[in-house]
């Protein structure tokens, strides 16, 4: 009581001890609540999952994961499982590479069109391409019988080739985000002095872009080999481990091997995820900081031109014509076989009901788990308290968690009275946030990074209380992070199906799982009707957030500091 | 001030996103016929009584699956359309409520349990279907006994649904063993897989890939083919000649209901001729007699069949299919 400011706050009043113990404070109050969240509705599922592996109806035993392991067929379909999630990665990588590569720095002409046809599928479910190569390369496809192919569709090669084009658009659109933040000077300079563009590639743009490869590499790997829709539909005799996993759920009902199923998969995206971690050790915000600008299109010369544009063109044009498959078949009665045109799959009813809903959901996730996110990144960078890294990772860890493992572990510790929370909403929509938190997160940390807390201690000393200086600084300079997890868990929730399909209940039905069940029921028609309105809508809802984010932009852009 | 109009509007659209839409009456059902089917069977009911009956479609594997992990606090107020081994398992573990319809007086064993745990609302079959234009142009004919499906001339060319997923299957399985024992049962399955290009998630998809003739053959349910024939597939169907076998497709109340008496409406409903014209309109065969849209009024040859005993060897016998089938892939 010594302190002359002390005193002068006593002389305030009692109610002023508690906004100072608040200022003082708030940070940790606000930690200790997002941690409790985390622990409840993201930790605690996978606890939920793990324990259940290990306990039969005689306590604890490692008898399912001693007949995981002595089964061939499990085995094999670990293999496949990761060989696909492999050769998935690898080849995502390099298409959007080359895909971001000509729409930031390729001749104008080419950069909308390549831009919006690798984006568009990303509001598709990603098993739609299936549907599309059943009615193309099918046994009795249409090209199959133009051609006279005689080419196994349905196994290994026709799983790898439809869940490749269906994560083309997402490696395409990390990849280009993280080339639109690179500066342009550097490649340019280099390209003034006389560098080759072979050189530039190898020697300055690729190594700025590692960490951006290394991420999306690892979201691409674990969204791979969770999403288990193409495998499911082309999957023939050939087993993976997601479409084993939701059959050992929901149609044996045998849920300690599907615990055990599910944890396996987690192990290699655990793995991944730490590998991740210390590569990008120190190197993690050297993406950030650079404004999104346009390059100006240079000459590029023949050997790097010509490779590039053959793989764009062929991965744009094979999308194209996936697409092009799917609207067709949406308007007639059964596409390649009574070729008559119809309207009836768009007047069904109960997608329209089941689009609603997903909207919904997705609505409802994203903005709770934008909230959280920023939230949780600003406990992340300003707070000082014991565990503050573990709550950065338990947060950042949705990058590497398949999907299935939250949705049975959401099924697990949640369908019970006290947790009873299946049946409805708000699971699922809790669900997508935690899956999807860690986008958020992650670009509010960068946010933050680029921002100094002198800015924040200024406005304190000048006499702002916590809540203020988080209101009027914080925030604001945060927004774009806050936009960032929205419309990333709006238009991921919309379309993924790995967890959602154990949660939906009777009378809440949700767009990619009606059109799963639809394509898997051979109404190929509804399925893409389905599709081709949710792709509609859900443009439509992007639109009006971009036009949202303009508007903010600007008013956000005076307040900026200049970091 | 622009932060605070997207705050405003951001709360705006998480209220709307949130309210759930309240309506009049409505009931939770599990429903494992087809979308189409289901889709009907709701309609009807909303039509007669004015109840809305929320649905997701689920093959009867996976009804049953849930129905299991939930127990004892369903999600559904009742199931409408589910396999006879989930009727058999609801009645042995209680997790029905009995009702003695006064509607259902009067109907055959097979379409009801005496205190009125379950009701069947249907049977179905399973077929052999071919696609007409690939048998053309291989120059073969359908065939006409099951035990010609081992001809290795179809190696490759026959799919059907997997008994892990689909009731349909489960059907299968517990027809050929009914119809050649175990012992010889297990042999014919073993030797069919031998022909089976791969096992399907859904008991109806087989129509489906036959009828676009990614498939020659392909053993499926009978609940789809009325409706496939009509969209113009080029599909032919044949019951071979040692006879086809049937399953329920039972009704029940789940335990916890908070709506008895919508379910129990419901339950009534389904026992009145109109619904069953509604089913054989389908291709149901029917607790009141109608006539069948796929058979006509000659019903197909059956194989003995004890409903009971399938159920209580399904868990069994899905652990030997997985432990004959499965060891050693291609």
């Amino acid at each position: 009581m010594a302190t002359a400011e002390l005193s002068l706050k006593v002389q305030a009043g009692s109610g002023s001890r508690i906004k100072d113990f608040l200022n003082a404070n708030l940070i940790n109050i606000l930690a200790a609540v997002l941690f409790l969240l985390l622990a409840f509705f993201l930790l605690y599922p996978i606890i939920a999952v793990l324990i259940k592996s290990v306990r039969g109806p005689a306590g604890f035993t490692l008898e399912y994961y001693r007949a995981f392991f002595a089964k061939s067929y499990y085995y094999r379909s670990l293999v496949n499982t990761l060989l696909l999630g492999a050769i998935n990665t690898a080849v995502c990588l390099v298409i959007g590479f080359c895909l971001a590569y000509m729409t930031t720095r390729g001749p104008w002409l080419l950069r909308k069109p390549l831009k919006i046809i690798s984006l568009v599928p990303l509001i598709a479910p990603p098993y739609l391409f299936a549907l599309s190569l059943i009615i193309l390369f099918g046994r009795n496809g249409l090209v199959t019988r133009m051609l006279d192919l005689h080419w196994e569709l349905y196994g290994f090669s026709g799983v790898v080739i439809s869940q490749t084009l269906a994560f083309i658009p997402l490696a395409y659109m990390m990849l280009e985000s993280t080339l639109m933040s690179l500066n342009p000077n550097l490649e340019e300079s280099a390209y003034d002095m006389g560098a080759s563009e072979a050189t530039i590639l190898r020697t300055i743009t690729i190594p700025l872009m590692a960490p951006g490869l290394l991420k999306a590499g690892l979201l691409i790997f674990v969204m791979t080999i969770a999403e288990f829709g193409n495998a499911a539909i082309l999957g023939g005799r050939t087993p993976f481990l997601a479409p084993d996993t939701y059959t050992m759920i929901t149609g044996e009902s045998d849920f300690n091997m599907g615990s055990v199923l599910s944890v396996v998969l987690i192990a290699p995206c655990i793995v991944i995820f730490f590998i991740h971690n210390y590569l990008l050790e120190g190197k993690k915000f050297t993406t950030i900081g650079g404004k999104p600008v346009a390059a100006e299109p240079r000459k590029i010369t023949p050997l790097i031109k010509v490779p590039f544009v053959l793989i764009t063109t062929l991965a744009a044009g094979a999308i194209f014509i996936c697409f092009a498959v799917v609207l067709a078949a949406s308007f007639y009665k059964i596409l390649g076989v009574t070729d008559r045109f119809v309207l009836s799959n768009y007047l069904d009813f109960t997608s329209n009901q089941a689009i609603y809903n997903s909207i919904r959901v997705s609505l409802v996730a994203a903005v709770i788990g934008a909230v959280i996110g920023v939230l949780l990144a600003y406990v992340i960078v300003r707070g000082k308290f014991f565990g503050r890294s573990f709550i950065e990772m338990a947060s950042l860890s949705g990058f590497a968690l398949p999907g299935t493992v939250l949705g049975i572990g959401y099924l697990l510790a949640f369908s019970a009275p006290p947790l009873q929370l299946t049946g409805g909403i708000m699971i699922l929509a809790l669900n997508c946030v935690f899956r999807f938190l860690a986008v958020g997160v992650e670009a509010g940390i960068s946010k933050l990074h680029q921002i100094h807390i002198e800015i924040e201690e200024a406005s304190a000393d000048l006499g702002a209380s916590f809540l203020t200086t988080f209101f009027r600084i914080v925030l604001p300079i945060m927004f774009p992070a806050f936009i960032a997890g929205f419309i990333y868990t709006f238009m991921t929730a919309i379309v993924s199906l790995s967890a959602v399909v154990f949660l939906v209940s009777p009378g809440f039905q949700l767009a990619a799982v009606k059109i799963f069940d639809a394509a898997v029921y051979g109404e190929i028609g509804i399925a893409s009707a389905t599709t081709i309105k949710l792709v509609l809508i859900v443009m439509g809802c992007v639109a009006i957030l971009n036009y949202i984010t303009k508007k903010t932009r600007l008013g956000s852009a005076m307040g900026k500091p200049a970091a | 001030m622009k932060g605070k109009c997207v705050a405003v509007v951001v709360a705006a659209i998480f209220c709307v996103a949130l309210a759930g839409s309240a309506a009049a009456q409505e009931i939770n059902a599990y429903m494992g016929t087809s979308p189409d089917n289901n889709a009907k069977i709701a309609k009807f009911i909303k039509d007669k009584t004015g109840i809305t009956v929320n649905q997701t479609f689920q093959s009867f594997g996976e009804i049953e699956a849930r129905v299991k992990a939930e127990a004892p606090n369903f999600n559904a107020d009742m199931i409408i359309g589910c396999g006879s081994s989930t009727g058999y398992l609801a009645k042995k573990n209680g997790w029905a409520v009995p009702y003695a319809s006064p509607a259902w007086k009067g109907v055959a064993d097979v379409f009801m349990d005496p205190q009125g745990n379950w009701y069947n609302i249907g049977n179905f079959s399973f077929l052999l279907v071919g696609n007409k234009d690939r048998l053309a142009k291989a120059g073969r004919t359908m065939p006409k006994s099951w035990k010609e499906l081992l001809d290795p001339k179809w190696k490759g060319e026959i799919v059907m649904p997997s008994p892990l997923s689909s009731g349909t299957a489960n059907m299968m399985r517990y027809s050929f063993l009914a119809l050649y024992g175990d012992a010889e049962g297990w042999k014919f399955i073993e030797a069919l897989d031998k022909n089976i290009h791969h096992y399907t998630r859904s008991g109806n998809a087989p129509t489906d890939l036959v009828g676009r003739g990614e498939f020659i053959l392909g053993l499926t349910s009978d609940e789809n083919v009325k409706k496939r024939l009509d969209d113009g597939y080029p599909l032919i169907w044949s019951v071979p000649a040692e006879g086809t076998g049937y399953d329920g497709t039972f009704a029940l109340i789940l335990k916890g209901t908070k709506k008895l008496d919508a379910a129990k409406k419901i339950v009534d409903l389904l026992g009145t001729p109109e619904f069953s014209a509604l089913m054989a309109e389908i291709g149901y065969m029917t607790p009141r007699p109608a006539a069948n849209a796929l058979y006509g009024k000659t019903l197909p040859k059956y194989i003995n069949l004890d409903l009971g005993k399938a159920a209580d060897d399904k868990a069994k016998n899905n652990d030997i299919w997985k432990a004959k089938l499965r060891t050693d892939f291609k």
